[in-house]
């Protein structure tokens, strides 16, 4: 009975874990409707969040909420940072969309270099956000930080949502993954979506990277993990849906914390890039027409 | 006898019946057209009969073998070799090399010649060297040949297509609306051409839009209308065809070739 | 006043001058580390060792215009396949290159015949798994690797007991390797198959029509490009004598590619060359010590947006300034 046990709670894990891969996921989705491009140095943008939020609480000694409110933006503006000096110049030159990849890819350890050398190389973490807990239910313990993460998943979710009916840019930012050319002849700055679609892949990874924090640690190098994890949500929900991804990252989450309690956490990182592999081969550039139709002129 | 014969060939998208029981016979040695409006079901028929999609019914049969569904590559090494409307040239290499990559199907070798280059492989790159040239020369770019692809006017990359499906040594040329985009000088170059082509005794078939090209050099036309054949004939029997100038020229009459 | 005969002779003197040139150029610098001191050395060597890597990359990158982001799972398979079977189980050196290369020659079969159906973006994640999960192995498989600690005691290459001690005789022997590399690269590119894979990357649909066996041709780039990055990992191996996963981790896929880009994507010498210059860059760079891995990512992004065939982009220039001087002398 212990083993039923042991897996109903690494399972609980793995949704927490599997949200903040489905906001990864919906980072990347933003990005790519807007302009197409995959962003390799998504996962940046989880460590970031983690890592200035901790900076700022322990080395301004700022409250933990103030802490976090503050990162998120500075976050996006990083986001914007990386569009306007790396993205935006290759996009105009019109490189293909390899050398895109490969230069967000760059970037990523650039900034991985960069966060050694100012915040430095030891993992980190801070209190979650309510004190107490975790709440029991029988056996089984529910840390209340996953309460959290539901909570501002959802959040993020409806205000995206929100965000994308109900506001011009959102509406526009729609219009550009619909059909960019013709969003440019409806006078649609279809260059500046690009540094929007940024900015919020950005502050949604920040805001990512801040609620798992508590769970887990962060560190320089959580990027990658957590971009590849990201990545495979994204493809599980359909590469374009925010729902999809919040929802094939709960089941990756779900299935990792699964594997891990059957085959050891050693291997975790190699299942899920399994994962990956197997959901890639299986669906060949079938399931998400978007990718077969995309072509940069 | 026909080299190439379409037999059938029915091609339905959910509820649109693109092509509609259609069926021909090109004989070898010949110039086939196959014409049509737009929206009349032509490229569909040509991808078809070139490989890239597979009919819902029918069969398209090329020298005796039924070539229906195969892939791409398949049919090309049988000789069956296609350009495209939108040219598909080889962009950053030379106008030579691009011909040069033509010879593929009729050439051989692979890694372990290329490291060793004995004595054939030698003569053989030697021989494709030439024959590119000559082929250049032979649609009129043989002063262009040391250029990138790229550079080339339009209506020359037009022309480079053919001399690199000409390198191919194809029994049967598929041309996929060959004149569009050409001015009316080029259009003469290439109705040359396709001329010169044919002497060589390669089969032509092409699918085109421009009336004056085909009522030139086609000795037999198709003519193709929402889907349907409607009419089959010399130029002379399509120009007086009466279902022809109704539904093609919209009642128009027609300009002579 | 230029008649067919002389265009033809000037245009094979270039050509010669074109594939002997580099040559002449490498030994010169295979002679300048030889004469100097062990730091030079030592820096040549990884230039020779990363221009093998280059050069297979460019097969399936430049060539045939596909993307690999996990060809360093391959040199990982060579130098821990060599390092396994020399320093754990005593097999000679070449012998264990040979065995190495052959398994990742294998495994990149296997694993290619599948992946390379993939295009754009899934292709470009694809591969990068692969050479995460490398990655990710090669630091749990403890037993088989050592793990995080690395495997040491790799002796250096030799044959038949005569091994190559000092660090001078190893670079003539990796400059010999890296000379072969863009030897064989040189002759497959100037042939049918060369040619096959130029019209892959030029247009999928057109190398179709002409015959070329698609699939066929780039799993063949990518195997070859695997075959590569094995030797080059079992080199590495052998010349350092150490290995870990950091080694073969990501930062050699950005520091590949700088050498690619920076060399000449897609051009015969230009992996090579990007490979030396790339490897003296942290002598120019020494002053900026901890940011040396932060001005490589500045360097490639800046390729990549302001010069993104590399300097084989200026050859068109130089030629046409030697051109035009030509001119002007006949004149």
């Amino acid at each position: 009975m212990a083993d039923i046990t042991q897996l109903l709670q690494s399972l609980i894990t793995g949704v927490g874990v599997g949200l903040i891969y489905g906001l990864v996921g919906i980072g990347f989705c933003v990005i790519y409707n807007a302009s197409g491009i995959v962003n390799f140095a998504q996962g940046v943008f989880v460590m970031l969040g983690g890592m200035i939020c901790h900076a700022l609480l322990t080395r301004l000694g700022l409250p933990l909420v103030l802490a976090a409110v503050l990162a998120v933006p500075i976050v996006a503006g990083i986001g914007m940072l990386i569009e306007t000096l790396v993205v935006r110049p290759m996009w105009n030159r019109g490189a293909t969309m390899f050398a895109i990849i490969l230069a967000t890819l760059a970037t990523q350890i650039m900034i991985e270099r960069i966060t050694i050398l100012t915040l430095g190389d030891q993992p980190r973490s801070f209190p979650e956000f309510t004190p107490g807990g975790p709440l029991k239910l029988g056996d089984i313990a529910v840390g209340y930080q996953l309460f959290w993460i539901l909570g501002c998943g959802a959040l993020m979710v409806g205000l995206l949502w929100l965000f994308f009916t109900r506001t011009r840019t959102g509406r526009a930012l729609r219009a550009c993954s619909q059909n960019r050319e013709a969003a440019a002849l409806l006078g649609i700055p279809v260059g500046r979506m690009l540094l929007v679609s940024f900015a919020l892949s950005a502050a949604l990874g920040a805001v990512a990277g801040i609620l798992v924090t508590p769970t887990q640690v962060t560190a320089f190098n959580i990027g990658t993990p957590f971009g590849v994890n990201g990545f495979i949500a994204a493809i599980i929900g359909g590469f374009g849906s925010a729902a999809g991804a919040l929802a094939g990252g709960v089941l990756l989450g779900v299935l990792q914390a699964a594997a891990i309690v059957l085959f050891g956490a050693g291997f975790k990182n190699v299942a899920a890039l399994s994962t990956l592999l197997v959901v890639l081969l299986l669906f060949p550039s079938g399931i998400f027409a978007g990718f077969k139709g995309f072509k940069r002129a | 006898m026909a080299l190439l014969s379409v037999q059938n060939v029915t091609m339905r998208f959910g509820g649109l019946l693109a092509n509609d029981n259609i069926s021909f016979d090109v004989p070898e040695g010949s110039i086939f057209a196959v014409i049509g409006p737009n929206g009349a079901g032509k490229t569909t028929l040509f991808n078809s009969i070139a490989g890239s999609l597979k009919p819902t019914s029918g069969k398209v049969v090329f020298d005796g073998q039924p070539i229906t569904g195969l892939p791409q590559a398949a049919i090309a090494s049988r000789g069956l070799i296609r350009t495209y409307q939108l040219v598909q040239l080889f962009k950053d290499l030379t106008v030579a090399e691009n011909v040069e990559i033509g010879f593929h199907r009729v050439t051989r070798g692979g890694v372990g010649s290329a490291l060793l280059r004995p004595r054939w492989f030698r003569e053989q790159e030697e021989s494709i060297a030439r024959k590119a040239r000559e082929l250049l020369a032979f649609v009129g770019l043989g002063d262009q040949a040391d250029m990138i692809a790229d550079k080339l006017p339009y209506g020359r990359q037009r022309l480079l297509e053919v001399a690199r499906a000409l390198a191919a040594e194809p029994r049967l040329i598929l041309l996929d609306e060959p004149a569009a985009g050409l001015n009316t000088q080029e259009t003469a170059a290439l109705a040359d051409v396709i001329h010169r082509v044919n002497e060589r005794g390669v089969t032509v078939l092409l699918i085109e839009h421009d009336m004056g090209l085909v009522m030139k050099v086609a000795q037999r036309i198709a003519v193709l209308d929402f889907g349907k054949k409607i009419a089959e004939g010399t130029p002379d029997e399509i120009r007086s065809h009466p279902d022809v100038l109704t539904a093609y020229l919209g009642g128009v009459e027609m300009a002579d070739g | 006043m230029t008649s067919p005969a002389i265009t033809s002779t000037r245009a094979s003197w270039r050509d010669h001058a074109g594939s002997w040139l580099p040559v002449l150029a490498t030994l010169a610098l295979l002679g300048v580390g030889l004469s100097s001191s062990g730091y030079i050395v030592t820096v040549l060597g990884f230039a020779a060792i990363y221009g093998v890597f280059s050069t297979g990359l460019n097969f399936f990158m430049g060539y045939t215009g596909q993307a690999s982001f996990g060809q360093n799972a391959f040199a990982a398979l060579g130098g821990y396949g060599s390092a396994i079977l020399t320093a754990g189980h005593g097999m000679e050196p070449v012998l264990a290159l040979l065995i190495a290369t052959t398994v990742s020659v294998a495994i990149a079969f296997a694993v290619g015949y599948p992946t390379l159906r993939l295009r754009g973006h899934y292709l470009a994640m694809a591969t990068f798994a692969l050479g995460l999960i490398t990655y990710e192995i090669t630091i749990e498989w403890t037993s088989l690797t050592q793990g995080y600690m690395g495997y040491s005691g790799i002796p250096p290459i030799g044959l038949f007991g005569y091994e190559l001690v000092t660090e001078k005789q190893m670079l003539v022997v990796l400059v010999a390797f890296a000379l072969l590399g863009v030897w064989i690269s040189n002759r497959l590119r100037r042939s049918r198959f060369g040619r096959a894979l130029a019209a892959i990357a030029g247009s999928e649909p057109a190398a179709a029509a002409l015959g070329v066996n698609v699939a066929g041709y780039k799993l063949v780039a990518f195997v070859i490009a695997a075959a590569y990055g094995s030797v080059a990992g079992s080199l590495f191996a052998h010349f350092v004598g150490f290995i870990s996963p950091e080694v073969f981790g990501t930062s050699m896929v950005v520091l590949s590619f700088t050498m690619l880009y920076l060399g000449g994507i897609g051009t015969t010498w230009g992996p090579l060359v990007g490979a030396v210059i790339v490897s003296l860059l942290p002598e120019a760079l020494r002053g900026l010590k901890e940011l040396q891995d932060v001005a490589y990512c500045v360097i490639l992004v800046a390729i990549l947006i302001f010069a993104p065939r590399g300097l084989a982009g200026f050859a068109p220039a130089i030629k046409q300034f030697f051109n035009r001087g030509a001119a002007a002398k006949a004149e």
